[in-house]
């Protein structure tokens, strides 16, 4: 396998700072950037076609370029560790195994926006990790990495771990926001957006924990470099795959952007389906992505050829199905979480979400009529780009795309009165 | 002015002004639910959505600013399509009572129904329901029918100063409430009544009492303070059912307070006196306008007469008074009196920070701009007094213990301590002019019918000028 940036670290011994300084170059990349012109250090950034990871994809580097350089407001940088999209870990090994690349390269990030102050909002599930960035954080101030006067530069930055409660909807970068706020955790309005009015009024920016964690590495060995590693042309680094369902072996894979298809990562890196049964689906991207049928897999799992076959790559967690798990149930359960996890201010997402859960469930117990196939489309089209927020399309998604690849399974239960596997 | 397309016609606009308040400029309606002028854009009903060219999704309305040279579309199919399928969303749940629904008649959901929705309903789930806990004396919940706009919340937050209403749980059973079901604290809270686009919060005391479509609406001032708050006064067949707030951005924006909204039952009491009376042993007896004029007059003559006169009096009632002291009462010292504690302008201000004055009657700065001083003492001298006033301005206790006549609008407790009662008019009886504390002249707009036998006081005092007492002099 090549050389991974984060993937070779996941073992335990790699999380104390002695390791990180003497194994991995640790804080040498924030020495080196906050002697830089901040506009270097974004110009490297946006060289590196760094996507942001956490599922939108968007440029990193364009991003901190939005940051107002003046500002009566404090700035903010807060690190989105809530990874509350269903199928993804990936975050999770790099704040248990690396915690202080991702400090590092918050320092950076601060540094490049102007922020004296960052907050890594966490999962609330995440209690070990919480301990552990809270430990890595004290070792960092301690070694004067982070803290008053970091490496003498004069530069400050102060990082809190903040404990989210367990809200999907406050991965959502508004909604994080309010959270973090004290507030009830809903999206908010955008415009205005975080660059220009977001934590506690100020210009803040919200980067996933894959991203920041990359930034080290980006000021070390360049924008070029990283941009390099990637194989397609706009998407830069490697990736860190999230394989999980019916696989030999689910797990964490790092791969360089853009170099494997969905096929490669079933068959090849994680062995193939359990019991060697035959491929019913793939959801590439988190739970919210439309999901593909068994033929559809020799694509890149990337965001541009995704996006083309009407998918997404999202937070890069690939749901792998076998032939004998049926596909309503599991469309029952994804439309489930998502009326349970909308937040309920928009009325599309609130009304809706609930409804599709009720109709799916009505089918799954063999209750389902003819027409609620051709209702389920109707609502989830209205739900889908007419919400406050991503998750109307994030339910609206499976919905669609499960109905239309599977219609012969809704349509069985429907006719049979059952589910024909039960 | 920049301008921008809205349905083909263009529009000037005020920079920052939003799409629906520019589309309102044109005669264009955007529907909407969660949107009030007054409160802070949150685009949650995503009702007022439309579509902009040259942006692939539908934008809110309330949203999005206008901008030179934007083409919007408010009646294209995608945009017609979301507006019904926002309307299908929205009636899922709701119980659709509208004929027991004190809101029925103007009701944002129900026009919106009308014009927006389907007749026909896909739904067949069972449907979401709720508990609802007492609010307190104003608002009665109904959780069932609310669509989740969160205006009420807002208003607590934001206007009344209030985190009083919330939203608990998530999702499909997000309820809007009170922290702990705990009653309304305000003292603004009738106008949740106001801005609730669905029957979930009425008022109590209009709840069931008459159905919206059959009020004649009067726009008049409220005369609770001497803020002069714009409102309307709502009556049908001479009884007035309820008063809500007008818009006017400079005074009151679209607020009213409890105390001025509720303060019309006095109009309506039961123990008001609406015929002239006067004094017996036995207590006051009911008679004719000739019999109680002449009590009147009788009680006056020969003593040394001080005239008080209501802060809550019309400017043009106040002059009619002092043209009538100077052909009878000519040496007479008069006064203007209304709240206990405030003689003067000097003594009015804000009474808290949203609307209300600390002058508990509407027209204090008027009687100071006619030169009528404010009531602190009774002069030595003075033996008798000749009271006028509307329904609001508190009687002194100085005046307990002398001889006096009373014009206008009095209790029957009240008028116990008078040798005669001429019944006069309120304020919702009457037209006038009145100044609010900065001294802005606004109108009262008559609303219902003098009660009984009460005269204006102009007649009243016309009356009395012409009607010859036992010596035969006028």
């Amino acid at each position: 396998m090549s050389e991974t940036l984060f993937a070779q670290y996941f073992n335990e011994e790699s999380r104390p700072l002695d390791f990180y300084l003497k194994k991995m170059g640790g804080y040498t990349a924030s020495k080196k950037a906050l002697s830089m012109n901040q506009d270097d250090i974004i110009g490297e950034m946006k060289k590196s076609n760094m996507r942001g990871r956490g599922g939108a994809g968007f440029p990193t580097g364009m991003k901190w370029g939005f940051i107002p350089k003046q500002s009566a407001k404090a700035k903010y940088l807060v690190c989105n560790a809530d990874e509350s999209e269903p199928g993804t870990f990936k975050d999770r090994d790099i704040m248990r195994y690396t915690p202080h690349l991702l400090i590092e390269g918050m320092v950076i990030g601060a540094y490049a926006i102007g922020a004296n102050h960052g907050y890594i909002y966490i999962r609330g599930e995440y209690t070990r990790e919480a301990k552990l960035l809270d430990q890595a954080i004290q070792e960092a101030y301690d070694a004067g990495c982070l803290g008053k006067n970091i490496h003498g530069t004069g530069f400050s930055f102060d990082l809190t771990v903040h404990r989210g409660a367990g809200a999907y909807i406050c991965g959502e970068e508004t909604g994080l926001l309010n959270s973090l706020e004290g507030k009830r955790g809903e999206p908010r309005v955008k415009p205005p957006f975080p660059a220009q009015a977001g934590a506690f009024g100020g210009p803040t920016i919200v980067n996933n924990v894959e991203t920041l964690a990359a930034v080290p590495y980006i000021i070390n060995r360049g924008g070029e470099w990283f941009s390099n590693l990637g194989k397609l042309e706009k998407s830069g680094g490697t990736r860190l795959f999230c394989v999980s369902g019916h696989v030999k072996k689910p797990g964490v894979y790092e791969l360089p952007a853009g170099s494997v298809t969905l096929r490669q990562l079933i068959y090849d890196h994680c062995h193939g389906i359990l019991g060697d049964k035959k491929l019913k689906a793939v959801i590439p991207g988190g739970s919210s992505a439309p999901v593909l049928t068994a033929d559809e897999i020799d694509v890149v799992a990337d965001i541009e050829p995704l996006m083309k076959i009407g998918t997404m790559l999202g937070s890069a967690a690939i749901v792998v199905v076998s032939e004998d798990y049926c596909v309503v149930k599991l469309l029952a359960r994804i439309t489930r979480f998502y009326a349970h996890e909308s937040c309920g201010q928009c009325t599309p997402c609130r009304e809706g979400c609930k409804w599709m859960e009720d109709i799916i469930e009505r089918i799954e117990h063999g209750h389902g009529r003819e027409e609620d196939l051709a209702m389920l489309l109707d609502i989830s089209n209205n739900i889908a780009g007419k919400t406050l927020c991503a998750l109307g399309d994030a339910a609206a998604g499976p919905v669609m795309s499960f109905v239309k690849k599977f219609r012969a399974d809704f349509e069985a239960h429907i006719r049979g009165g059952k589910c024909p596997s039960a | 002015m920049p301008k921008c397309i809205i349905d083909g016609r263009e529009v000037e606009f005020t920079p920052g002004q939003n799409l629906i308040e520019v589309a309102k400029s044109a005669g264009i309606d955007i529907p909407l639910f969660c949107y009030h002028p007054g409160l802070s854009v949150v685009a949650q009903c995503r009702m007022c959505a439309v579509e902009i060219e040259k942006m692939p999704k539908l934008q809110t309305a309330c949203s999005t600013m206008a901008t030179e040279g934007m083409v919007v579309k408010t009646k294209s199919e995608k945009t017609k399509e979301n507006q019904e399928s926002v309307m299908e969303f929205l009636l899922a749940n709701h119980p659709l009572d509208c004929p027991v629904c004190d809101k029925s008649g103007e009701c944002d959901l129900q026009d919106n129904s009308y014009k927006h929705g389907s007749s026909y309903s896909r739904y067949t789930e069972e449907r979401r329901t709720y508990l609802d806990l007492d609010m307190g004396p104003v608002i009665k919940k109904n959780m069932n029918r609310c669509i989740h706009c969160t205006r009420c919340i807002r208003f607590g937050n934001e206007i009344a100063g209030l985190r009083e209403m919330v939203a608990l749980k998530r999702g499909n059973n997000t309820e809007i409430t009170t922290i702990d079901g705990r009653p309304l604290e305000t003292d603004y809270a009738g106008n949740y009544s106001d801005i609730c686009p669905t029957g979930s919060l009425t008022l109590k005391d209009f709840r069931f009492k008459k159905r919206a479509w059959y009020l004649t609406k009067v726009p008049t001032i409220c005369e609770g303070c001497s803020k002069g708050c714009n409102m309307e006064i709502q009556q049908d067949n001479d009884q007035i059912y309820r008063c809500v707030p007008r818009e006017n951005l400079e005074i009151n924006r679209h607020w009213l307070c409890d105390e001025g909204r509720f303060n019309f039952h006095y109009v309506e009491r039961e123990d008001r006196l609406v015929d002239p009376a006067r004094a017996k042993s036995s207590g006051i007896e009911i008679c004719d306008w000739g019999t109680s004029i002449d009590a009147a007059k009788a009680t006056l003559e020969g003593q040394r007469v001080a005239i008080l006169l209501g802060s809550d009096l019309t400017q043009e009632e106040a002059s009619s008074v002092l043209q009538f002291k100077a052909q009878h009462y000519a040496d007479s010292p008069i006064f203007h009196f209304g709240t206990p504690g405030i003689v003067s302008s000097k003594d009015d201000g804000p009474e808290d920070r949203i609307l209300k004055q600390k002058s508990k009657t509407s027209n204090l700065n008027g009687m100071e701009k006619l030169g009528i001083p404010g009531f602190e003492r009774l002069p030595a001298e003075i033996t008798a007094a000749l009271v006028i006033r509307g329904g609001r301005a508190v009687l002194p206790p100085e005046i307990d213990g002398i001889e006096k006549v009373g014009i206008g609008v009095f209790m029957k407790d009240q008028a116990m301590m008078f040798s005669a009662i001429l019944p006069g008019l309120s304020f919702a009886e009457k037209d006038g002019t009145i100044l609010n504390y900065e001294g802005r002249a606004q109108k009262l707009k008559r609303a219902v019918q003098a009660p009984g036998q009460s005269k204006s006081l102009s007649e009243i005092l016309m009356i009395w000028t012409n009607r010859k007492n036992s010596h035969g002099v006028a």
